[in-house]
């Protein structure tokens, strides 16, 4: 760990370059399906900042919400194998056996999901959600005291009437409020690291402005680090610091949001952009990216985007391209994104 | 209950709503004095949030739910009549493409079996319908393998396909989408809408699309409407409403869909609230109750749609009067 002096402080009040909360390497997933193995992760290598929010993005089958479920270590039956080392403040989450994990879930991670019906227990109301995770997260906590709280929480994310709330059961709640209750859940167990996938996929319009605006509300006072998984690159742009682009079990690309999604590196990323029809004055065809998705069961010692890439040349065919260094802090998983980042500009030109 | 002024199509309309409702078990007012044209060969985009009324709309429109009051005409012929005397005949006229384009296949018959049923029940000359069904699965890029496919075997994208292959058999003058692109990835969402387009062009089609995806509305729509519990609330030429909303809800709206690059974004309205009950709607101007710039009014006089300056019309007492903000 170095540290460097940010000018305008006096020389103690120094701000540390802080190794990152969790380091991803080498991660592999396979599940077994009908057909044989399905390579679901095929060597995820990322960084989680301390209070960064990292942008997920990626189709459907790119492995974004299997990266989470991972760092949780909830998943389904049919994994076969897990591999790698997922790093979380110094302890490798997968070399601990299930009662180690155990205790990470619901005190140092916390999850929103993307539908909140499913995620709530019919069964509880309201304030039983929230004062379980609370004694969950404070053993010994007065169950008084911990209902005061959880009246402040579905306060502060914008429910009002809480101590009324505080009996509803989940049916009773729209799905807006449902979302705003699961939260609350989370932020009540003060985690290091919240994993939310796609929280407001399932919600209307005008709901999912709302949840936006208290996601970015709520990070003002919130300390920990978001992975953010959403298929929705508009959103990630507005609300998150980092971004890592999926494909096909591979992180293509990763980097500072702006500067990722304002020249982006791999083909990839600037087919998926070039896809967004959130061009103003844009008329004509609309793009679209030919050729399929990768097959996880076929995977081939190449780049996993060669079959559709436009720029794809015989030194793409040859073996899985590194995630390398492409400019300060963004790296790109292809070997000539230097070349093509030089053929673009002289085609625009 | 009907509009004070009645925005026309641009050209001949081959489809009027006016003054429709829709009431289900006496109380959920699913659609409420629904006024709407579309031209011959217009695409018409429906754009509001689950509750709106937009799949009510689309099923009136193809005949599957009947208006409580108000009239919907195909052609200048009530919709109503052309049931009655030959239903076959108008369901062959307006087709709907499902949302959920994989559960609308029968899992128990193979593609082939499926496409081949309407020929049958339409009674259409088998051999003619036979060839032209080729014809449509190969201007759909679909290879005749996936006759022999059930559904579960083939892609999202392909259901998509063979939704639509069974829709242009029919050699419908409208085609109703509801959704055409949920469930796809962005990276083909694009190559179903230019294929939607190419047939509208080559086959001179209608169609009314229905979508949350505001991108798409603005990309592949002339006209569009805006539906807020069981109303249309503003309808305009889609340039035009994307580039300044009339009524406060379609600003709203218009503003949750953040553009990638941040010069091109506005600055997020944020309502209070979620959209009523269309059991007990609120009085006076329906979205009084969440309005940002509602007035004394608004909450006693419901608005008119009524027509505005350009081809468009508002159901608001006070338009643009919310001013969208760049970031």
């Amino acid at each position: 760990m170095r540290s460097i002096p940010v000018s305008g402080r006096s020389a103690d009040d120094e701000v540390e370059v802080t190794s990152p909360l969790v380091s991803i390497r080498k991660l592999t997933l396979d599940a077994t399906t009908a057909r044989g193995t399905a390579h679901i992760l095929r060597g995820i290598d990322l960084d989680i900042g301390k209070s960064r929010i990292l942008g997920v993005v990626g189709e459907s089958g790119s492995g974004k919400s299997s990266l989470a479920a991972c760092l949780v270590r909830l998943l389904p039956a049919n994994v076969a194998s897990i591999g790698g080392e997922i790093v979380f403040d110094g302890v490798d989450l997968l070399a601990l056996d299930e009662r180690a994990m155990n205790a990470y879930r619901g005190t140092r991670i916390a999850m929103i999901f993307q539908d909140p019906m499913t995620a709530l227990n019919p069964l509880f109301t309201v304030g039983t959600h929230l004062v379980d995770v609370l004694r969950r997260r404070h053993p010994g906590l007065p169950r008084d005291d911990a209902e005061q709280r959880a009246i402040a929480a579905l306060g502060s994310v914008g429910i009002a009437d809480a101590p009324l709330r505080l009996v509803s059961y989940p049916h009773q709640l729209s799905g807006g409020m449902r979302q705003r209750v699961m939260i609350a859940m989370a932020l009540l167990v003060e985690p290091d690291l919240l994993l939310a996938d796609e929280p407001t996929t399932a919600l209307d319009a005008t709901v999912e402005a709302q949840i936006v605006s208290l996601l970015e509300e709520l990070r003002r006072s919130f300390s920990g680090s978001i992975v953010f998984i959403s298929h929705h690159l508009g959103l990630v742009a507005q609300l998150c610091d980092d971004l890592c682009v999926m494909y096909g079990g591979t992180i293509v690309e990763s980097g500072p949001v702006s500067e990722v999604l304002g020249a982006p590196r791999h083909p990839y990323t600037q087919a998926l952009l070039a896809c967004e029809l959130d061009d103003e004055d844009a008329g004509g065809r609309l793009k679209s990216i030919p050729g399929e998705v990768p097959d996880p069961v076929d995977v081939r010692n190449a780049c996993v985007f060669a079959p559709r890439c436009r720029y794809a040349k015989e030194v793409c065919l040859e073996g899985v391209p590194a995630l390398r260094e492409a400019g300060p802090g963004r790296r790109a998983a292809c070997v000539r994104w230097e070349q093509i980042a030089f053929d673009v500009v002289e085609e625009s030109a | 209950m009907s509009a004070a002024g009645v925005v026309k199509a641009r050209g001949e309309a081959l489809v009027e709503f006016t003054g429709v409702s829709v009431v289900f078990d006496g109380r959920v007012r699913a659609l409420d004095d629904v006024t709407l044209a579309i031209g011959k060969g217009e695409i018409v985009g429906l754009v509001g949030e689950s509750g709106s009324g937009k799949s009510t709309l689309c099923r009136v429109l193809v005949g599957l739910t009947p208006p409580s009051s108000g009239t919907v005409t195909v052609g200048n012929r009530p919709v109503r009549e052309q049931l009655a005397q030959g239903a076959l005949a108008f369901r062959r006229r307006a087709q709907l493409l499902l949302q959920d384009a994989v559960a609308s296949l029968s899992p128990r018959m193979t593609i082939g079996r499926t496409l081949e049923e309407p020929i049958a029940i339409h009674a259409l000359p088998r051999a003619e319908a036979l060839a032209r069904l080729s014809a449509i699965l190969k201007r759909l890029g679909l290879s005749s393998d996936v006759l022999a496919k059930f559904p579960h075997q083939i892609s999202g994208g392909q259901a998509r396909r063979v939704g639509v292959a069974r829709a242009l058999l029919m050699r419908p003058e409208i085609i109703v989408a509801d959704e055409p692109t949920a469930g796809l990835d962005v990276s083909v969402q694009g190559e179903l809408l230019n294929l939607l387009l190419d047939l509208q062009r080559e086959f001179g089609l209608t169609y009314l699309l229905v979508s949350h995806n505001l991108n798409v509305i603005r990309r592949v729509t002339g006209r569009t409407a805006v539906m807020y519990l069981g109303q249309i609330v503003e309808e305009a030429a889609t340039r035009e409403l994307f580039a300044a909303p009339a009524h406060p809800y379609s600003a709203a709206l218009l503003s949750t869909n953040p553009a990638v690059d941040p010069r091109k974004r506005f600055e997020r309205i944020v309502l209070q609230g979620e959209i009523p009950s269309a059991v007990n709607p609120p009085g006076g101007c329906r979205f009084h109750t969440r309005c940002p710039v509602a007035q004394e009014r608004c909450t006693t006089d419901p608005p008119f749609l009524r027509p505005l300056e350009g081809d468009r019309s508002v159901r608001c007492h006070f338009p643009y009067s919310l001013d969208r903000r760049r970031h």
